[in-house]
């Protein structure tokens, strides 16, 4: 039993990340109608850099995460501007291009860091007794916390700030949006920049657990996807709540019944999804 | 013109095993795979206006069932090309039929995760498969020659574009462009765009097979490698520099890339990301690839 | 006398936002219909509704006494509905001739050789004075040769009932009368029954024989181009109520 409650929290855990990872792009998604392929890469990155930070220049843990999941952010402001605004109306360019720029991220970070898995060092260490159940690491435990907490300040973001009421107005109708002086081009670039340190910061807080190597980064974008399409695009909610249920699932279904095919229970919820209800658990009804 | 042009094209054509020597044969070969496979998911791609990303992973279901038919039940490799051809197709069908009625961003996705999951399971049913380290299969040839696989290729190659070409040309390739341009105004024009989009990608991923079958049993060995998304990104830079939308586009630019790939192998890890950055920056500032630059240059006379 | 398009009830909604409510219309052979109303009226969703691209939510639409509402936009041009669109949408890629041909090929006609398409397209370019422009690319025309492009395109799916959205929108003055000449002769030549929505007063007066009012998703009038102008309702919807 209480090998059953590891392997679900391990799930509510990954969860947690599935869900920061899959608002990044469902933020992209929502406003640009844009699919950053990169996204996988950008998780990477966030894991490589903290690490690097930490390891390499000695920085403090939590500072290493934090420079890291900022230096992406300018990264994916500068990817917008340069690669992803001049093909705006034209949405299969911009998945050519941002497929072609995961190439190349996952090449360069092949060569800049190596083809080796790379473990930032923990902020915590110990286990923690859960309810007198099972004990729980509690960097896995921290880590639950953060995820939390970054969906918490991304609520707060779309609910409270102009960024966020901008960016449900331009969700809705663009149109409208602009008409309403919405500056859509700021908005965009934002929203881009947001969703690539959404992914870092998945990446960095996951990597003093599981660490990180670049040949991961496909698995992360499917998982990404897999959750909007579950939750339901541009839905909040269902990014939490499917990437909730992916986690759990991936993680029962691993312990259970195979290892070695833990990433086609993501394959498979994609396409019964697809099937029997194309938009997802709270999406929009086409 | 154009046609002493293509003339002399398919003169030297069939005239190159004569003057390569076994290494660049190889290389024409192999190139000529990729004409095979950047045409077909320009087929879909630059005619149709969808990005799939199963394009290797069709490729792959066609060598692994012509190659397991030949090996563990002694089929011959010209029956077992047309089955894996045929299975591409119907996977194709099926993994259409799903996700094309609800627009460009699920196909992509969906072609992706089958790309995935098909590459995680040939790697892990390694007792059939062989897995990473690859199952080697009979040639179609009972007697090994190079000229004789080139000759082949050339044939089938040919045969392909023949038909893509009558394909495109015709009411269908009409129905196709129209799509491509503007997929309401074609739906409210009379055209039944899921059924266009739909026979485009049913076919092409059927062509993916075959040129998957034919090129496995050349290999004589065949891995995960070939439906992977690393083989998949070739195809589209193939596709994106030579140009994407047109006809010739893909052709020269399998033919050019594969060449150049082969001087580059020198730098063994930069191969991909030198592909990728002159993919990147073609895609961003010369959409059109390299006939569209030639044809503005032209214009410019 | 039994109307060619009739809708019945029409109702669609967006996200909560009623665009339209129940909204009636009869259109009969032969007449040329136009419809108005402020923006935001729900003009072109109406006319979406009618080709199936946002299908009625509640209500029916009949062509020819024939429900339609659950076909798909290309069953429905192929029953016989052509429409243009209020940003001029031609394949801009291909040229004039592949333009008009998509309109053949979709009618799906079966019987017909290549040659004869070719033949039938040119007939329409030359209809609407496109004729010497059939190998041009559309991307390359100038908005009003754009507009007669559409109308190419439509006719060549031998259509019933031409659904004209907004086809004034941007021209001068003298290509606007160039406009109304073809439509005329549309009308009269093809025996087309038009359902025009406009926001160029002037003509929509003058060339219809009866108008139809919309305001926020719902039908306020209807009658004949003297009435309508001078109903109350009409002028309130327009002006916002505001007196002089």
């Amino acid at each position: 039993m209480s090998e059953f409650l590891m392997f679900l929290t391990n799930g509510l855990v990954m969860g947690g990340i599935n869900a920061i990872s899959a608002l990044g792009v469902s933020l992209v998604v929502g406003i640009m109608r844009v699919i950053n392929f990169a996204h996988g890469e950008m998780y990477i990155f966030g894991g490589y850099l903290s690490y690097q930070l930490a390891v390499g220049a000695g920085i403090p843990p939590v500072l290493s995460m934090l420079c890291s999941v900022a230096a992406v952010f300018l990264g994916g402001l500068a990817i917008e501007k340069w690669l992803i605004r001049p093909t705006y109306g034209d949405e299969m360019y911009s998945l050519i291009i941002t497929f072609i720029l995961s190439i190349i991220l996952q090449n360069a970070a092949l060569l800049i860091f190596g083809p080796y898995p790379v473990k930032p060092p923990s902020l915590v260490f110990g286990a923690t007794n859960i309810f007198g159940l099972f004990h729980y690491g509690n960097q896995r435990l921290l880590s639950l916390a953060l995820a939390a907490g970054i969906i918490g300040a991304i609520m707060y973001l779309v609910r409270r700030t102009w960024f966020g009421k901008s960016v449900r107005a331009i969700s809705q109708d663009r149109e409208m949006a602009a008409m309403l002086g919405v500056d859509h081009l700021k908005v965009n670039m934002i929203s881009f920049g947001l969703g690539c340190a959404l992914a870092a910061s998945a990446g960095a807080i996951i990597a003093p657990i599981f660490p990180v190597t670049p040949s991961g980064s496909g698995a992360v974008s499917l998982t990404a996807f897999v959750v909007v399409v579950l939750g339901g695009m541009g839905s909040l909610k269902g990014c939490i709540v499917g990437g909730v249920i992916l986690g759990v699932l991936e993680n029962l279904g691993a312990a259970y019944i195979s290892t070695d095919y833990r990433h086609i229970f993501g394959f498979i919820i994609l396409i019964g999804v697809l099937v029997l209800r194309p938009w997802g658990l709270f999406g929009k009804r086409i | 013109m154009k046609r002493a042009g293509l003339a002399g094209v398919f003169l030297i054509a069939i005239l190159v095993p004569f003057f390569l020597n076994q290494y660049w044969l190889h290389v024409a070969i192999i190139s000529l795979f990729y004409v095979m496979m950047a045409s077909s998911w320009n087929l879909i791609a630059g005619y149709t206006g969808q990005v799939s990303f199963a394009h290797a992973a069709f490729a792959g279901v066609g060598a692994y069932t012509s190659g397991m038919l030949a090996l563990y039940g002694g089929v011959h490799p010209a029956l077992g090309i047309i089955a894996g051809t045929l299975l591409a197709g119907v996977l194709g069908l099926g993994l259409g039929g799903l996700c094309i009625r609800m627009g460009g961003i699920y196909l992509s996705l969906t072609t992706l995760g089958f790309s995935e999951i098909l590459r995680i399971i040939i790697t892990n049913e390694e007792q059939w498969t062989r897995g990473t380290m690859g199952l080697q299969i009979p040639g179609v040839f009972s007697v090994y020659s190079k000229t004789h696989y080139y000759f082949l290729f050339l044939a089938v190659t040919l045969a392909f574009l023949v038909l893509m070409r009558r394909l495109l040309n015709s009411d269908t390739g009409l129905a196709f462009r129209a799509v491509l341009n503007d997929e309401l105004a074609a739906s409210t024009s009379g055209i039944d765009t899921v059924r266009v989009r739909l026979m485009a990608f049913t076919s092409s991923s059927a062509m993916a097979g075959l040129a998957g079958g034919l090129y496995g049993h050349y290999l004589m060995l065949i891995t995960p490698d070939i439906p992977s998304l690393g083989q998949m990104f070739l195809v589209l830079a193939m596709a994106v520099i030579g140009g994407m939308g047109s006809f010739a586009g893909p052709i020269i630019g399998a033919i050019a890339l594969e060449f150049l790939s082969e001087y580059i192998r020198i730098y063994g890890e930069y191969h991909l990301l030198l592909f990728g950055l002159v993919a990147l920056v073609i895609a961003r500032f010369a959409p059109s690839g390299m006939v569209g630059l030639w044809e503005k240059i032209w214009r410019r006379r | 006398m039994k109307p060619v398009l009739e809708g019945r009830d029409v109702s669609r909604s967006f996200g909560g936002l009623m665009a339209l409510h129940r909204v009636s219309f009869q259109l009969f052979e032969g007449e040329i219909v136009g419809l108005i109303g402020p923006n935001g009226s729900g003009k072109t969703t109406l006319f979406n509704a009618i080709t199936g691209v946002f299908p009625p939510q509640e209500g029916e639409i009949l062509l020819d006494g024939k429900p339609i509402s659950r076909l798909k936009p290309f069953q429905i041009c192929r029953m016989g509905i052509g429409r243009t669109f209020q940003i001029v949408r031609p394949f801009l890629k291909m040229t004039c001739l592949e333009n008009v041909l998509v309109g053949i090929v979709g009618k799906d006609e079966k019987g017909t050789s290549r040659e004869e398409r070719v033949e039938q397209a040119l007939s329409e370019l030359e209809f609407v004075g496109l004729g010497g422009q059939s190998h041009r690319l559309a991307g390359s025309l100038t908005l009003l040769q754009k507009k007669m492009l559409e109308l190419a395109r439509a006719l060549a799916t031998r259509p019933r009932v031409l659904l004209l959205d907004e086809v004034l929108a941007g021209l001068n003055p003298s290509e606007i009368l160039q406009a109304l000449d073809m439509i005329e002769a549309i009308r009269v030549k093809r025996k087309v029954t038009i359902f025009w929505v406009e926001h160029v007063m002037g003509a929509i007066m003058t060339a219809c024989q009866r108008i139809i009012v919309l305001d926020q998703g719902r039908k306020i009038a209807e009658g004949p181009p003297d009435e309508v102008r001078s109903n109350p309702r009409v002028i309130e919807a327009y002006l916002g109520g505001a007196d002089a």
